[in-house]
Parts: C-alpha cells; sequence; structure tokens
C-alpha cells in the first residue's frame, strides 16, 4: 500500500481523495526564516529550482555512494515532511476538484525559473486552498497574478492541459497539507527532474501502471511523446509501443492519447512486483 | 565530469528580459534566481534577478551560452582549467 495512504488515508481509496487533507486547520502561515534564507548562499535559492546543490553532485561524481545514500535520505526525509508530489491521472484530478476550494490557476515556478517564461503563457499551475486568498502577500510568488477557477472551470482547464501532454501531480505544503495541483513536463519541472535524473523522491509514482495490448497497438506512436518519464519507447521491428512498467509514474498520459485503446491503466497494488514501487 | 560554469551578476543586468542564456542551453542547465530570496507585499525588481547554472551533472561543455551571451558574462571550465 501506498505509504501516505497508510498514513493520511482515513478509509478513504487515496489520501488525496481525503477531505481531511485539505482542511483549513492544516494551513499553516509560511515561515519568514525560510523566506528569507539568504540565496547567495544558496544555490538552490538562487538558480531557484534545484532540490540539491552541487555537493550531492559532487559526490555522486566521485562515486561516493555511501554520502549520495546519506545526502538522499535526508533530502528526501525532509521534503515528505514539507513538500512533496505524487503523480495523479485525469480522472483523479477532475474529482480532487470537487473536493477542494478554492482552486485558483497561476505561473508555474519551475518554468518561471528554468527559461524565464513569461507569465502570460505560464498559466499551468493550480493552487488550492486557504493560502490561495492571501496570495498578494508574496507576489513573486504568485507573478502574473491568481484567477479563481469554480470546478468547472478547474475541470476544463485541466483537460486542456493534459491534452498538452502535462502530468498531473498533487503537492504537499506542510505534510500531509495538499494545496498543489501541478501540470508539468521534464526537464523544467523541477520534482520530475530531480526524480528521473538524480533518483531523489521528491515526486512519487502514482497508484497505476500502463500496459499494452500488443494485438490493439496500431503502431501509430502517437503515445510516445506523452510519457515524460522515458518509460515509453517504440519497438520498430514489431511496430508496437512499448512500456517499461517499472519505470512507469502511471500519470495515464500516454492511455488519454490512444485512439486505439491500446492501453490501460492497471492498479499498481495488483502487480506483486509493483505493488511497493513507488 | 562536472564543469565550473560562473555567471558575472555586475554583467548580466537583466536576465528575465534577456533568457538566452535559459533558453539556448540543451539541457536546461541554467535557473534564474533573485539574490534577496521572496519579499512580502512587493515585487521584485528584475535588477535582482540572477542566472546560475544548477544541473551541473547535466553540461555537455558545449559553450553555447558562452557563446549566445551579449555580454560575455558565462564562464564554464572543465577539470579546472582555464574558462573560455
Amino acid at each position: 500500500m501506498c505509504d501516505w495512504c497508510e498514513k493520511y488515508g482515513d478509509g478513504y481509496e487515496r489520501w488525496y481523495f481525503n477531505p481531511a487533507n485539505y482542511a483549513r486547520r492544516l494551513y499553516k502561515i509560511r515561515r519568514e526564516e525560510a523566506e528569507a534564507s539568504g540565496a547567495e548562499a544558496n544555490p538552490q535559492a538562487a538558480g531557484g529550482m534545484a532540490f540539491v546543490g552541487s555537493d550531492f553532485l559532487e559526490a555522486r561524481e566521485r562515486g561516493d555512494t555511501a554520502e549520495v545514500e546519506r545526502m538522499k535520505q535526508q533530502l528526501e526525509g525532509a521534503m515528505w515532511l514539507t513538500h512533496f508530489g505524487q503523480v495523479i491521472t485525469l480522472e483523479e484530478a477532475l474529482k480532487i476538484t470537487d473536493i477542494m476550494y478554492p482552486i485558483s490557476l497561476i505561473t508555474c515556478a519551475c518554468r518561471r525559473s528554468m527559461e524565464g517564461l513569461p507569465d502570460e503563457e505560464n498559466f499551468t499551475c493550480m493552487g488550492m486552498g486557504a493560502g490561495m486568498y492571501k496570495w498578494e502577500r508574496w507576489p513573486d510568488t504568485y507573478r502574473g497574478g491568481v484567477h479563481f477557477l469554480t470546478p468547472d472551470e478547474a475541470k476544463e482547464v485541466l483537460s486542456k492541459l493534459n491534452k498538452r501532454g502535462l502530468v498531473h501531480s498533487i503537492y504537499t505544503f506542510g505534510t500531509p497539507y495538499l494545496a498543489g495541483l501541478c501540470n508539468c513536463d521534464y526537464p523544467d519541472c523541477a520534482a520530475i527532474r530531480t526524480v528521473i535524473d538524480l533518483g531523489i523522491k521528491v515526486l512519487w509514482k502514482g497508484h497505476y501502471v500502463a500496459k499494452i495490448d500488443p494485438e490493439l497497438c496500431n503502431g501509430c506512436a502517437s503515445c510516445v511523446h506523452r510519457c515524460q518519464f522515458r518509460a515509453l519507447s517504440f519497438i520498430p521491428s514489431k511496430n508496437k509501443a512499448y512500456i517499461d512498467q517499472f519505470q512507469c509514474f502511471g500519470c495515464g498520459l500516454c492511455a488519454t492519447e490512444c485512439d486505439q485503446e491500446a492501453i490501460t491503466l492497471v492498479e499498481r497494488a495488483s502487480l506483486p512486483a509493483l505493488a511497493n514501487v513507488w | 565530469m562536472l564543469p565550473t560554469i560562473t555567471v558575472n551578476d555586475e554583467k548580466c543586468k537583466e536576465p528575465t528580459s534577456c533568457r538566452k542564456c535559459l533558453l539556448i542551453c540543451p539541457t536546461h542547465v541554467f535557473g534564474l534566481g533573485t539574490d534577496v530570496g521572496p519579499q512580502k507585499f512587493r515585487e521584485i525588481d528584475p535588477s535582482h534577478f540572477i542566472v546560475r547554472a544548477v544541473r551541473l551533472d547535466k553540461c555537455s561543455g558545449c559553450m553555447d551560452c558562452v557563446n549566445i551571451c551579449p555580454q560575455n558574462a558565462i564562464q564554464v571550465s572543465f577539470n579546472g582549467g582555464d574558462a573560455r
């Protein structure tokens, strides 16, 4: 079982379907100290969106596996208490819009940092909950402003972003408080990049695993560009798509694009070897 | 092999409107941050934005960033050798 469902699910099918994890009482005022930490001294803050500094990359470079493992565990431990995500499907994201209020469309901090993307091109992120009413406190965090959405508008936006090929994931802000619904892609999403490039689990895999029916796959390859996790490739000699289920994050983007309905999402829990691969 | 990449903030004045290095880097090594951190109740002036190389593990050493920077503000070196 997913650790977070076990800890915070309280009988709901998923921890992010448990309304208590969106409750006002979990919302905490952000600390001044963290906000003011010296950017110059801290490459993460200066560069914006890297979870690790060069000391991690250097330890990795010199093959110091013990040190890499130690730093990785330390970072994961800290992130899991404060701010981490889990991949969800479009269907699950749509369901969340009926649990949580308010929902607002905001600019993506990762793409702002990695591309300097202008605000008008960057409204792909969703903030939720009490904190959104106070967005004017932090004009740069919410650069470009905040569009409050009705649940129906939020569903429409999510469906469009899915069509564009962006992965949905849900984020904690002081675990288990859920307040972010991100729509992301590689390489500019800090979380996807950190988990894929460095193996640091700031983004957990979702509750599903994609599976291809080779009988139904007609080799059109329209799914291939949808995978942001390097799980989906193409076998030219067979003219079929191929999914590495151990690498699959279960976002379902490949499945929503397949017009042959050759890709289905299987419950991770139903696959013994994958049930605990998060 | 990890490079040493430096950005001269004195030369790089308004990275938010320039963005050339951020966009040309084939592996998206650079990030944009500020030298003041988040500011309560006010927007940060563009002059406080700075560029840093953060994904050092993905730098191939192509020097596209060095060559495109209109201010010659970026230096990349490998093995501690001479920066270009």
